[in-house]
């Protein structure tokens, strides 16, 4: 039972990855001309790229964008909670993560086992990060909380997830 | 007929019909059957008697066999024979309609219907996430919930009784291992479900059921 609408509760998005936090700013994602929606499933096929990401804000703001999945590697025993796969800095409010820096390269989704929820994480930053930011050892046992909070960010101001789940290896007819 | 004469004269209509009042003190008061009233539209429930006084005089013994209408002594009052026909044993109650009925068909016969309750709840375990229908999801709930709980417990018998539900042993046997962990703390409501956007090809409306 929901204790409330909000999708991201409900997904447990918050609480599993996030604390409860208040949206300020809105970020629209797309997957080639596919719009994601909070717990829309998307196949790894098509997020092979980087998603378009369309921050609002204005452009004297500097934002972080974190890609993680919960669900490592897999929803019933996620021992590698959680999987990073996109770390960005320093983009310019209104614009697109082309324009910041890349701290970690974007890894496609693809999830061995089960459905799994990858989660797109906007925080406001402060002041302009540079080369502060080291790279996570590796992309398992990622923290986002941690991560925040090793770097100031706060709370974040956006948030969208998706689900995902391995294709079938061949096609059905 | 061994049915003796009524003292009283049969009361309401000059018919030949006997009325209930006059039956009743006719026969030995041994028995506390509750006639059903001709006017209740209940369903016929007659409880057997679970002390009978067995006092010495007792002499014909009609006091534990219920009512049956069927054979018919031409005594009914009732007025309509839809409530009488339904047989009744140990109180169970049967209605013509769905009420009080909790247990989901699935539009299955039952073998199949537990069937396919084990496959999804062994899918669910092995894969912490799935994609069903909502009432498939809703009607899962209590077996997973029911898996769980033999894994808290541990013994053998308990695992035994779970291997022999969950189709692959490899899950039953990782179940034990890890349940008293993740689930020590939490007493019952071990799934979630997280209703979505239906199915494309029959419009079904779809769920996602995860272990919390």
């Amino acid at each position: 039972m929901a204790a409330s609408v909000d999708p991201l509760v409900v997904g447990r998005v918050i609480g599993d990855v996030l604390d409860m936090y208040i949206p300020t700013a809105n970020m629209s994602v797309y997957f080639g001309p596919k719009h994601i929606t909070n717990g829309c499933e998307i196949k790894p096929s098509a997020a092979v790229n980087p998603p378009k990401v369309n921050i609002s804000g204005n452009s004297d703001e500097l934002y972080t964008l974190v890609m993680t999945d919960p669900d490592a590697p897999s929803p019933s025993e996620p021992n590698m909670r959680e999987w990073v796969h996109w770390i960005v800095v320093d983009i310019p409010g209104g614009t697109n993560p082309s324009k910041g820096k890349e701290i970690l390269p974007y890894m496609e989704p693809r999830p061995p086992v089960g459905i799994h929820r990858y989660i797109f994480v906007l925080f406001r930053q402060n002041s302009p990060m540079g080369p502060m930011v080291q790279l996570p050892p590796s992309r398992a046992n990622f923290s986002t909380r941690m991560f925040a909070g090793h770097l100031d960010l706060g709370l974040p101001v956006a948030t969208v997830y998706f689900n995902a789940q391995k294709e079938p290896a061949s096609r059905r007819r | 007929m061994a049915i003796p004469m009524a003292t009283a004269t049969p009361t309401d209509s000059a018919s030949r019909v006997w009325s209930m009042s006059s039956l009743r003190s006719a026969l030995p008061s041994a028995t506390t059957c509750r006639m059903p009233s001709s006017t209740s539209r209940r369903p016929v429930t007659i409880r057997l008697p679970v002390s009978s006084p067995s006092p010495l005089l007792l002499p014909s013994f009609s006091g534990l066999s219920p009512v049956n209408p069927l054979i018919s002594t031409g005594l009914p009052d009732w007025k309509s024979f839809e409530n009488g026909f339904k047989i009744i044993d140990g109180g169970g109650r049967v209605y013509a309609m769905r009420h009080g009925r909790r247990v989901p068909k699935l539009n299955r016969p039952p073998d199949q219907r537990k069937a396919l309750l084990r496959g999804l709840t062994t899918q669910l375990l092995k894969h912490g996430r799935i994609k069903t229908t909502r009432a498939r999801a809703s009607a899962m709930r209590k077996f997973v919930d029911k898996m769980i709980t033999l894994a808290k417990d541990g013994s053998l018998h308990k695992r035994r009784q779970a291997l022999g539900y969950i189709y692959e042993k490899q899950i039953v046997h990782a179940l034990f291992a890890e349940v008293p962990d993740r689930y020590g703390e939490r007493n019952g409501g071990y799934t979630r479900i997280i209703r979505t956007l239906p199915r494309r090809g029959d419009n079904a409306p779809m769920a996602y059921i995860e272990l919390v």
